[in-house]
């Protein structure tokens, strides 16, 4: 693929779909620095207006997910699937984060002391050495490890770009295209955190805990992307998505429409005890429906942008529900066998 | 000699990060390692060039009020 365009598909849709799903790492950082910040601002007690300094750790956010990525497209290319990370492992990962985000929520809140266990604190070891490089030393080494830790966190167009990378299969061109690629997502992430934490600074009093509440409802938001990827029965989008779907007549049928939008429809009612073939249909699809997930069968593929993919279900017990979700944990969606088999 | 103390006004991951700064600060510190989640400071200095209360005098000046922890 062209350098160009994988720049150009990151500036557009690969910036939106990252956005989604690694904001919750990028508020991390700026949670880290605005505390620093608030806590500095109140030492002075100057009359200044309050300013959080976020362009750094913003910067070094990006220019650590930058280097990551470019090194995982170096890898990729020279060693292939054997890192791509199973959807269960990215489940637990998800469900990992989603807690580290709602503990350190809490902690800021001053829930319970026991909230302070949820903070990684650095090595004295590495904090010194970083102090004495750098007067502003301790802010690089949480957007550092956050940026860093991005790469165990992919959204549907970047899993494509790996993909891609992958089937280079020179080591220095995965590399270039990965670089490219996350170069070009890099303005709108940078612009969004950037002006959306400046708007708070107009109500500093309160930053602290506007940053605690994002972190808490970006830590719910990954604990249910968890549990969406793990094919977990219950999760807070997929019982509401479910329950618009049962408020609509029954759906059966053989294929999904995979749009922008998720998979329509959202429950697909189907025979039991026999096989059945599902067609997943595309058309000029852009969005993470793209790359579905069936955790319950262990299937995964990145559709193509317009087409139609065949899905063979092996026959399911009267009654089982088989869930399945994209690969960022959104549109949940679910098949039920609950109807009689056809006439052979 | 080594000297542990309770901190119990840290407020943040920095706060820790804070204190450690006072080691590039005060001659006769060897090394200073401080925990937000434990709430405290561990001083390693020489105590033939500074005293404990030198230590806590340094500490409160930048905001923070460490209480010596006995042995």
């Amino acid at each position: 693929m062209d350098l160009i365009v994988a720049f150009l598909t990151g500036l557009t849709t690969g910036g939106l779909g990252c956005l989604a799903v690694q904001g919750g790492l990028l508020t991390s950082t700026l949670a880290h620095q605005i505390e620093q910040d608030v806590q500095a601002y109140a030492g002075t007690g100057s009359t200044q207006k309050f300013k959080p300094h976020i362009a750094q750790p913003i910067l070094f956010f990006l220019l650590a997910k930058l280097i990551a990525y470019t090194i995982l497209g170096y890898l990729l290319g020279a060693v292939g699937s054997v890192l791509q990370l199973t959807p269960l492992m990215r489940a637990i990962l998800y469900f990992a984060i989603g807690i580290f985000m709602i503990g350190n929520g809490l902690r800021m809140f001053n829930v319970h002391p026991f909230f302070r266990h949820f903070v990684i604190e650095p090595p004295s070891a590495l904090t010194r050495y970083i102090r004495r490089k750098s007067k502003n030393g301790a802010s690089f080494f949480t957007p550092i490890l956050l940026g860093t830790l991005t790469i165990f966190l992919p959204c549907g167009v970047t899993q494509a770009m790996m993909a891609t990378a992958l089937g280079t299969g020179s080591p220095i061109q995965g590399a270039t295209l990965m670089f490219s690629f996350i170069l070009g997502t890099s303005p709108l992430f940078f612009s969004v955190a950037y002006f959306a934490t400046r708007l708070g600074s107009a109500i500093e009093k309160y930053f602290t805990r506007i940053v605690a509440a994002t972190m808490l409802i970006m830590g719910l938001i990954q604990v249910d992307t968890g549990l969406n990827l793990a094919g977990a029965p219950f999760s807070f989008s997929r019982a509401i998505s479910i329950l618009q779907a049962y408020a609509l007549p029954a759906q059966t049928g053989s294929s999904i429409e995979v749009t922008e939008n998720g998979y329509f429809p959202q429950v697909l009612h189907l025979p039991a005890n026999q096989g059945v073939t599902i067609e997943w249909v595309t058309r000029d699809t852009k969005s993470c429906a793209r790359s579905v997930v069936v955790p319950g069968l262990d299937y995964q593929k990145i559709l193509p942008t317009t087409g139609r993919t065949q899905f063979e279900i092996p026959p399911q017990e009267k009654g089982a529900i088989i869930r399945y979700t994209c690969s960022m944990g959104m549109y949940p969606s679910q098949f039920v066998f609950d109807l009689e088999p056809a006439n052979q | 000699m080594k000297k542990l103390f309770n901190v119990p006004d840290m407020t943040c991951p920095n706060c820790a990060m804070h204190l450690e700064g006072l080691e590039d600060e005060m001659p006769g510190v060897k090394s200073i390692s401080a925990s937000y989640k434990k709430l405290t400071m561990e001083v390693e200095f020489d105590e033939t060039k500074l005293t404990v209360e030198q230590i806590i005098q340094a500490a409160n000046e930048i905001g923070y009020h460490p209480e010596p922890v006995s042995a």
